[in-house]
């Protein structure tokens, strides 16, 4: 894969000659009178400081990148003048609705003002001071394992793609390390949570990771990201809500509270993908209907993995005494109602309106339903 | 003396708080979202609209009935559970497990989420800890129900 | 290219079957909690910096017992929780711990998360208002940011390429890949922001740099990455960061290059770790990173050849274009280049290369850099 530079320079002449020549007050200046946008941009909002918005401006901005890039391979920030011979970086996803959203910067923008840290801004020793039940502190351990192993997944995705994508998408770009970051806060705040409980983790669920390694694999940008930053982020942000709502610590509350906000964001920008990809590839929704036929099966395995399902019960009935499964089935069967009646909701909205009743799955949600 | 509740004096209390909180707020970040609050009154309901921008809450109007398509999603509850929510509030100094806004809307049973787009529903939660955060300011208001 | 799992979920009737009679009887089987993994109690060693990842190195929960080969976890299971037959490989490229491991790994990840900032708010767009600087430092400082723009890109792009490639067990250093991924996308940020406020824009592009980041991309292995990015061209950033917060024109450029800074210490930190760790846990490795640190120097001398960046560097320095400007700017560019130069080789004896001078063509440019700024009464500190 190395890549090496076109000769050796440490004995070419005319790279010490270009630099002597410099370094002896020789200016050639050839960048002065660069071809580019002349600007001065500044905050339009002086409270909300400098932001991407304010910066889209004529060939500055993002609004104007066209569908097809097809002239920048290389490294150059979009708007520079490109001169001489740039590198091929390579890209091989460079049509902008292939991964663009109309919410990209504002997302971008909102999470680096909505961050936070794990170590500092949940009150961890409150986990000391009020110890749960053994069999509750076991069935957290369990979620929290389950938990880590979807951002791991969730992490993996945007840092998989983000090379492979053109550079001209900058904003984009960011928002994607943005994610990853996020993805790894969270892995973060899960695994601190499990171990400092005392239960130490619990056991990885095979059936969620076939399912999560279908997803994180799918070989098209716009696929993976419905089945990774719409479903499965739809997914655990109901999730979380619902280990909020029944929260066995006020340390859990918190944790859920900071997940929910990031899970949303993801979310808002899967369903923002989806949208765009389908206004302007409406030829395209056949495809990324197939594709969810044949992959949403994944979300199944999520759900109904033991690994989940079970402390998912303990949880929310609050123990494993016979009153608190019954409350806890119960709560979990309505968890997954919502859930995927949420994810149906988003599939319509981006613009699948005919999704629901050709998909497997609600009916599958049915015979949960009635089952509890 | 006593605000009462619901009413945009109320609202109006809460901004004022906010703004008086700045620091708070800011470190939990933007906040740009509309949305509606219903509280049902005798089978008929008062509607307000909140505009929150950058870290504050910019408008606070009442309304005769709320678009959905105008915000972002709306709240909706009885009187009855709204005032346990403040009241616990008030006791606790923030709401307790079973008070904050995400326990009591979780499946529609006490508080109510409604919306257009599940893209706006989203924001609810994108939001959540300064949404939170901006009702739990009621701690420092002396409400009134009638 | 597509993966798929072993199971169709819609189609595995004993898996719906023990999913449905659960959800009706609240018969559980519970053989999670049987989980043969450790029980730990971990406490905050700090209160006030929080539960950090260091509070949790404890037995197999914790990074210091990782196996210099990583052979039982290929999956997404968290390190130390219980693996089931069936997990799917994650196919990590990077197995082996001292190929990317480095001393301190989880507290620059933590200093990471916790010295987050934020490019809008954290600086004071606002005081540019009335700022008029003179058109020749304008567009020197544009182009300046404009360079700096095409190295953040790379800077993003490296790392998160990596990131999936590095197995799961290795959790703190792919924590801190994607802390770095984030910083590096703010870097982009904040110097196309200041290129947009100038009044001039992004200036030209440049060729020759861009060739020598596409060759920090495309290394073969981790660790050789590892150094040509973090120790070797995020060591010459973290330089030229200095010199431009001492040239800043403006508080506001000041500021933004002292945040940079912080984060950039950061990275280079992480690269000496790991350069340090690797020469001691791989000796066999050694002979490769010199063959690659070979080629990241060659790449260093094309950089001279870079004259848009040297000249728009020369004029900040200087403040201008006349001749007393241009004499004093060249006379700062000349403690740059060697103060580049000189701490590079600083890094690489640290951690443990001193017998780099002997073969460093780079070394000997230095050296007879060094004796010709000395005749010209440049001092070098
Ligand atoms: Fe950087
Ligand atoms: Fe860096």
């Amino acid at each position: 894969m190395a890549f090496y530079a076109d000769k050796d320079y440490t004995v070419d002449e005319t790279v010490l000659m270009a630099a002597q020549k410099v370094m002896e007050g020789n200016l050639g200046l050839h960048w002065y009178n660069a071809k580019t946008e002349r600007i001065a941009g500044r905050p339009s909002d002086s409270k909300r400081g400098l932001t991407y918005q304010d910066l889209n401006v004529g060939s500055y901005g993002y609004t104007d990148i066209p569908e097809d890039v097809r002239t920048s391979q290389s490294m150059v920030s979009r708007g520079s003048e490109k001169v001489g011979k740039l590198p091929d970086m390579g890209y091989v996803v460079n049509r902008k609705s292939d991964v663009w959203s109309d919410n990209v910067a504002e997302l971008y923008e909102e999470v680096k003002a909505r961050r936070w840290v794990p170590a500092t801004d949940i009150p961890w020793t409150e986990l000391h001071t009020k110890p749960l039940p053994h069999d509750l502190e076991m069935a957290c351990a369990q979620l929290y394992t389950f938990l880590q192993e979807c951002q791991i997944v969730s992490m993996d995705f945007p840092s998989k793609w983000v090379a492979l994508i053109n550079q001209d998408f900058l904003e984009l770009k960011s928002w994607m390390c943005a994610q990853m970051l996020d993805a790894s806060r969270l892995f973060e705040v899960f695994r601190k949570r499990a171990l400092f409980g005392g239960a130490g983790l619990g056991r990885a669920s095979a059936t969620a990771e076939q399912g999560l390694k279908e997803w994180l694999w799918a070989d098209q940008f716009p696929q993976g990201s419905v089945s990774i930053n719409l479903t499965l982020a739809g997914f655990l942000l109901t999730l979380y809500r619902q280990v909020g709502a029944f929260a066995p610590t006020n340390v859990d509350r918190k944790i859920m509270r900071y997940a929910m906000q990031d899970a949303a964001r993801q979310t808002a920008y899967g369903l923002g993908q989806l949208r765009y990809h389908l206004n302007h590839r409406p030829l395209e929704a056949n495809a990324i209907e197939g594709y969810l036929d044949h992959t949403e099966h994944a979300l199944l395995g999520l759900i109904g993995s033991p690994e989940l399902l079970e402390p998912m019960i303990i949880i929310c009935g609050g123990g494993l005494e016979k009153a608190q499964v019954d409350k806890g089935r119960i709560a979990t069967a309505k968890f997954v109602r919502l859930a995927v009646k949420e994810y149906m909701e988003r599939i319509a909205a981006a613009g699948l309106t005919g999704h629901a009743k050709r998909s497997k799955i609600p009916a599958m949600i049915d015979r949960i339903s009635a089952a509890a | 003396m006593a605000i009462s509740f619901p009413s945009t004096e109320y609202f109006e209390a809460l901004k004022a708080q906010m703004a008086a909180n700045e620091e708070k707020f800011r470190r939990l970040g933007f906040i740009d979202t509309t949305f509606g609050v219903s509280v049902g009154v005798n089978g008929k309901a008062r509607n307000f609209v909140l505009e929150f921008e950058v870290f504050d809450l910019k408008n606070v109007s009442e309304v005769p009935s709320i678009d959905l398509k105008k915000v972002d999603f709306q709240i909706e509850g009885d009187t009855r559970v709204w005032r346990e929510m403040i009241e616990n509030i008030r006791r606790n100094g923030e709401a307790d497990s079973s008070h904050d806004i995400n326990t009591l809307a979780h499946f529609g049973e006490q508080l109510k989420i409604v919306y257009d787009d599940p893209d706006g529903h989203d924001k609810l939660y994108r939001f959540m800890e300064s949404i939170q955060e901006f009702f739990d300011l009621s701690s420092k208001l002396e409400v009134s129900f009638n | 290219m597509a993966y798929l799992s072993t199971t169709d979920f819609t189609q595995d009737k004993d898996f719906i079957d023990k999913w449905l009679y659960t959800i009706r009887t609240g018969e559980m089987d519970l053989s999670w909690m049987k989980s043969a993994t450790e029980k730990i109690s971990p406490e905050e060693a700090n209160p006030r910096r929080g539960l950090t990842y260091r509070d949790l190195n404890v037995g197999t929960y914790g990074y210091t017992d990782i196996p210099e080969k990583v052979r039982n976890n290929r999956s997404y299971a968290p390190r130390g929780a219980e693996i089931p037959e069936g997990v799917p490989d994650a196919q990590p490229w990077v197995s082996r711990k001292s190929e990317l491991w480095a001393f301190n790994t989880e507290s620059y990840y933590e200093e990471a998360v916790s010295r987050q900032w934020n490019a809008t708010t954290d600086i004071p767009w606002d005081r540019l208002d009335g700022v008029e600087l003179p058109e020749v430092t304008g567009k020197a400082l544009s182009q300046l940011m404009t360079f700096l723009t095409e190295v953040e890109m790379i800077a993003t792009d490296t790392p998160a390429m990596w990131l999936p490639r590095l197995n799961p067990d290795f959790i703190e250093v792919r924590a801190f890949i994607a802390a770095q991924a984030m910083d590096e996308a703010r870097h982009a940020e904040v110097f196309r922001k200041r290129a947009l406020t100038t009044g001039w824009g992004l200036m030209q592009a440049s060729p020759i740099n861009e060739m020598a980041l596409k060759h920090l991309r495309d290394a073969d292995s981790f660790s050789e990455m590892s150094v040509a990015l973090h120790l070797v061209a995020e060591g010459n950033v973290l330089t030229l960061f200095r010199f431009s917060e001492y040239l800043s024109p403006t508080d506001v450029d000041k500021k933004i290059f002292r945040l940079v800074m912080q984060d950039e210490a950061r990275h280079v930190g992480y690269g000496m770790q790991h350069f340090k760790y690797v020469l001691e846990h791989f000796p066999e490795k050694r002979e490769v990173l010199h063959a690659h640190l070979d080629e990241a120097e060659n790449i260093s001398f094309a950089g001279a050849a870079a004259t848009e960046l040297t000249e728009a560097f020369i004029i900040l320095a200087g403040g201008g274009l006349k001749k007393e400007n241009i004499e004093q700017g060249i006379k700062v560019t000349t403690q740059f280049n060697l103060k580049q130069m000189q701490e590079h080789f600083e890094r690489l004896d640290k951690c443990g290369m001193p017998e780099r001078r002997e073969r460093s063509k780079l070394y000997k440019m230095y050296e007879m850099g060094r004796a010709a700024a000395e005749n010209a009464g440049i001092k070098l500190n």
